[in-house]
């Protein structure tokens, strides 16, 4: 699955607000169908990272190119077209929408008003949806309005639009914030299922979580990459250790 | 014991959890108020008062436009008048051209254009001797300039309170435009003096229940058509839009179209509106694209439940109802704006969903208790 050719590709990014440097020449590339977790202290520019990537932040200089596509200057809603999609720290699914007519939404192959003002009925997706409902544990709360969803459930039915959407890339940042560990080991058997079809970068603080889905760790700080390895490598990496020094060690960062 | 507690949380679920009421029986519930709707002129024998309940109908209409665009897809248009104004005033152009010969000046000029000393028909009022010209431009004037107006700021991702400033403003210039232009429009006046609508040989009496029916015609076309919107994929994701409109946009589509769609069918449905007003009133004026008239809209709607097509619509039609009845009572006749300001408080402190709100989740209240 995993292939050796560079889907995603930052390069010398800088972002600068009003002089403050959030990423500060940031070179960071992930493969086709991998699984890759990106971590780093506090202010590290991880999620900063993300937002360039998705188009939510503007490089003040550098290339973002994905696949041969460069995305400095296209919209949020044209990157998300080129197949990349993004899960925010805060889950926002909609509220006031039932399970179902989320995930319909999510559900964007056709993105033209009207041809959507003459869809009615779900067509041949509906089994997809309901398959993906599944996957995330949803299949009994189809009807359910997302309001009343628990904190899992919620971050699992925004795992599943992202999925609902099937973008190549998928951007996830602290998956699993506020989650049971039980919840949180579920949520590890499902990027796993995810990582076969979808090239994945996870922003995390859980170290337990981390160990478990990652095959290359990406260690961010200060605006820049510090490290990239096995979960081994960057524990025992010299530098990584000092970044992290102050708060209480990498593991229980 | 936790056997009970949790029936009793299974409970709260099932009430409050899923969508109140599935689509048959909303449209059977909005079949069954417009068929109310119809029944009117065989209860009601008085010229005036058809005459009035016909102006109520047309407001609901402006509701039903107002909350397809703020309660479905997040666009709190203050300037929904706009729309309603210019419609109403492109149905006046062409009824005054119409006008037996006596009330118009010499070569067929509007009155107010002889008084303003305006010679020629003024080349933009040439095409409204066409009535078909004059339906079409009272539809899409307002729907282009609304959209135009809606491109400018959706593409500028202008959102919330600054979509309602704008939208005011908006308003509020062409309204002085029209009152300035006095040679072409009539100025604070407005057209007065217009034709009884003709059409296929049969006439709309403003007083008579054919323009009553006519109204109530294209008030259900109206409900049902803004209905079948916001069953749409298109409606989901205007609801989806209206709770996050970022999360909309990281899924591949262009928010700004969606909503500069919304706002034109809103503006479509004022527009028709507009139109419908000046049959029944017989003059256009520049208050119809007042700043009250916008307003009042808005009150409808949150009054009635701005999350549904048809409590906005009854909102307006009760409100104006209670204000025309209130009005002219004569134990009310100093106090009646009191007695409207305490219900608005009292919808607004204690049904935050509207009345549409609060009766659905009496209705969930009775189910439940009968599963009970």
């Amino acid at each position: 699955m995993t292939s050796n050719t560079e889907q995603l590709e930052l390069k010398d990014v800088v972002v600068s607000f009003n002089g403050f440097h959030a990423l500060n020449g940031l070179d960071f590339s992930v493969n086709e169908g991998e699984l890759r977790c990106l971590i780093g202290p506090n202010g590290a520019g991880k999620t900063t990272a993300l937002d360039i990537i998705c188009g939510k932040t503007k490089a003040t200089s550098g290339v973002v190119k994905f696949e041969t596509t460069d995305l400095t200057n296209l919209q949020e809603h044209q990157i998300a077209r080129e197949g990349i999609g993004r899960k925010f720290q805060i889950p926002s699914v909609f509220q006031d929408m039932t399970v179902k007519e989320n995930l319909e939404v999510a559900y964007c192959k056709n993105n033209k008003v009207l041809s959507n003002l003459f869809k009615f009925k779900l067509g041949k997706e509906e089994e997809g949806l309901e398959k993906l409902a599944e996957l995330v544990n949803l299949q009994d709360h189809l009807d359910v309005i997302a309001g009343h969803l628990s904190h899992g459930q919620t971050q699992w039915l925004e795992i599943a639009l992202l999925v609902a959407q099937n973008p190549k890339l998928i951007l996830m940042d602290e998956p699993t914030a506020g989650m049971t560990r039980q919840e949180t080991h579920k949520t590890a058997e499902l990027f796993l299922r995810l990582k076969e079809k979808h090239t994945l970068v996870v922003v995390e603080h859980d170290m337990g979580f981390v160990k478990e889905i990652g095959d290359v760790i990406s260690v961010m700080h200060q605006g820049k990459m510090l490290a990239e390895g096995t979960a081994s490598e960057i524990e025992q990496n010299k530098e990584v250790q000092e970044a992290y020094l102050g708060s209480a060690g990498i593991t229980n960062a | 014991m936790s056997a009970v507690i949790e029936k009793e949380s299974e409970l709260t679920i099932n009430t409050g959890a899923k969508r109140f009421g599935n689509t048959t029986s909303q449209v059977i519930t909005y079949a069954l108020v417009c068929a109310a709707i119809f029944l009117v002129p065989s209860i009601i024998d008085d010229a005036y008062l058809l005459n009035k309940f016909s102006t109520y109908l047309i407001m609901g209409m402006l509701a039903i436009a107002l909350s397809l665009s703020w309660g479905y897809a997040g666009i709190l248009n203050l300037g929904q008048a706009l729309s309603f104004g210019l419609g109403s005033y492109c149905m006046a152009m062409t009824l005054k051209l119409r006008t037996v010969p006596v009330h118009t000046g010499s070569e067929g000029l509007p009155d107010f254009m002889v008084w303003n000393n305006v010679e020629t028909l003024p080349l933009i009022w040439q095409p409204f001797h066409s009535f078909t010209f004059a339906v079409l431009a009272g539809i899409f004037i307002p729907v282009l300039f609304s959209m135009l107006l809606g491109w400018f700021m959706f593409k500028g991702r202008v959102t919330g309170v600054y979509v309602a400033i704008i939208t005011l403003a908006v308003l509020v210039v062409v309204n002085l435009l029209i009152i300035d232009q006095q040679r072409i429009t009539g100025g604070f006046n407005g057209i007065t003096d217009l034709a009884t609508l003709e059409v296929f040989g049969f006439e709309f009496d403003a007083y008579g229940s054919s323009a009553y029916y006519l109204i109530a015609i294209f008030l259900t076309i109206c409900l049902f058509l803004a209905l079948a919107i916001t069953k749409s994929k298109t409606g989901k994701i205007f609801q989806a839009i209206r709770d996050h409109e970022d999360r909309v946009r990281y899924f591949g589509y262009d928010v700004a179209n969606y909503q500069v769609f919304a706002i034109g069918a809103s503006a479509a449905i004022a527009g028709l509106a507009g139109m419908l007003y000046t049959i029944v009133m017989e003059f256009a004026s520049p208050t119809f694209l007042g700043v009250k008239i916008s307003l009042s809209i808005v009150i409808w709607c949150a009054v009635g439940g701005r999350h549904s097509l048809l409590g906005s619509m009854l909102g307006a039609i009760i409100i104006v109802g209670m204000q025309g009845s209130l009005s002219e009572s004569e134990t009310f006749l100093e106090t009646w704006t009191l007695v409207m300001g305490f219900v608005f408080v009292i919808v607004v402190l204690f049904m935050p969903k509207g009345l549409a709100g609060a009766v659905e989740s009496l209705i969930l209240k009775i189910k439940s208790r009968n599963q009970e």
